[in-house]
């Protein structure tokens, strides 16, 4: 599914699709449409499990380089079991008219295992830049 | 008696169109369900060291490979990355270890093992077992310690 949304120099948020409990992160695509010169992103991680995990929100380019320059708010968390959260995502379009990037939600592995296992559930999402 | 029954001939009739005056309305109810990919991480795995000290895997006898439960609305992809992360040796161990991650897809979808990405067109729930073996080469060995890294599975749209 495809999100949207239009951001004005105030960048106001969008109302994306309401979180699940038990989705790993909604949305998994979205395109943002701003006037300003970054543009914004709400997404939802949730915590598919039963108890409280911590969650890491990171924002990747399309060859999984990481975004530096883009804010997450917040960018670790612990959360609770079949619960979610909103998390928000800014990102600079760097002089261009137009950004991909990658917004994943990761598991913190379990620790004092010898093979761990961390879980990545990734959404696209392409901002716009309007003049 | 006469009088009686127009009347209540009348009252039926009136009976009879309120009935059917009484409108019918549909209510419509709409959804929506977007890409969804819910990734449960069963167990981690553990590796051992093959006989010859040059293999550390969970392929290696007493080795267990780890899982991961996977639901999904389908329109995915899952892959699993070829680099591992959050490597850590024992002191001893300054060789160099090849990683190689592997996850094989069973239940609503099925790929045999192997490290290429598979697209996830269809729903339902599958469990992946994730294979990870370290090899080093020429004289170099595994040495008493410590070992562990991360294997990252990924869904994406």
């Amino acid at each position: 599914m495809t999100s949207k949304c239009l951001y004005g120099p105030l960048a106001l948020l969008c109302v994306l699709p309401g979180a699940v409990s038990a989705q790993s992160m909604s949305p998994m695509r979205g395109e943002i449409m701003s006037f300003s010169n970054v543009f914004a992103v709400r997404v939802y991680p949730a915590n598919p499990y039963k108890q409280r995990i911590k969650i890491s929100v990171r924002v990747y380019d399309q060859d999984f380089y990481p975004v530096e320059d883009a804010r997450v708010s917040p960018s670790e968390f612990m959360l609770g079991g079949d619960a979610s959260r909103p998390v928000l995502v800014v990102v600079p379009f760097n002089g261009t008219t137009e950004r991909k990037v990658r917004i994943c939600t990761e598991s913190i592995p379990f620790p004092n295992d010898q093979t761990q296992i961390r879980a990545q559930i990734c959404g696209k999402f392409l901002g716009q830049r309007r003049s | 008696m006469k009088g009686l029954l127009p009347g209540l001939a009348l009252l039926g009739l009136a009976a009879s169109s309120s009935i059917s005056l009484a409108a019918t309305q549909g209510v419509i109810f709409n959804g929506s369900v977007a890409s969804v990919c819910v990734l449960t991480v069963g167990s981690n795995g553990t590796m051992t060291v093959s006989p010859n000290l040059q293999s550390l895997s969970s392929h290696n006898s007493g080795g267990t490979a780890g899982t991961a439960n996977l639901a999904t609305t389908g329109g995915v992809t899952l892959s699993v990355d070829s680099a591992v992360t959050g490597v850590t040796t024992p002191a001893a161990d300054s060789g160099t270890i090849a990683w190689t991650p592997t996850y094989a897809v069973s239940g609503a979808h099925n790929f045999p093992e192997g490290g290429a990405s598979h697209a996830l067109a269809g729903p339902g729930t599958s469990v992946v077992t994730v294979n990870l073996a370290g090899a080093k080469t020429g004289s170099d060995t595994f040495v008493a310690g410590n070992y562990q890294a991360t294997v990252t599975v990924r869904c994406e749209p």
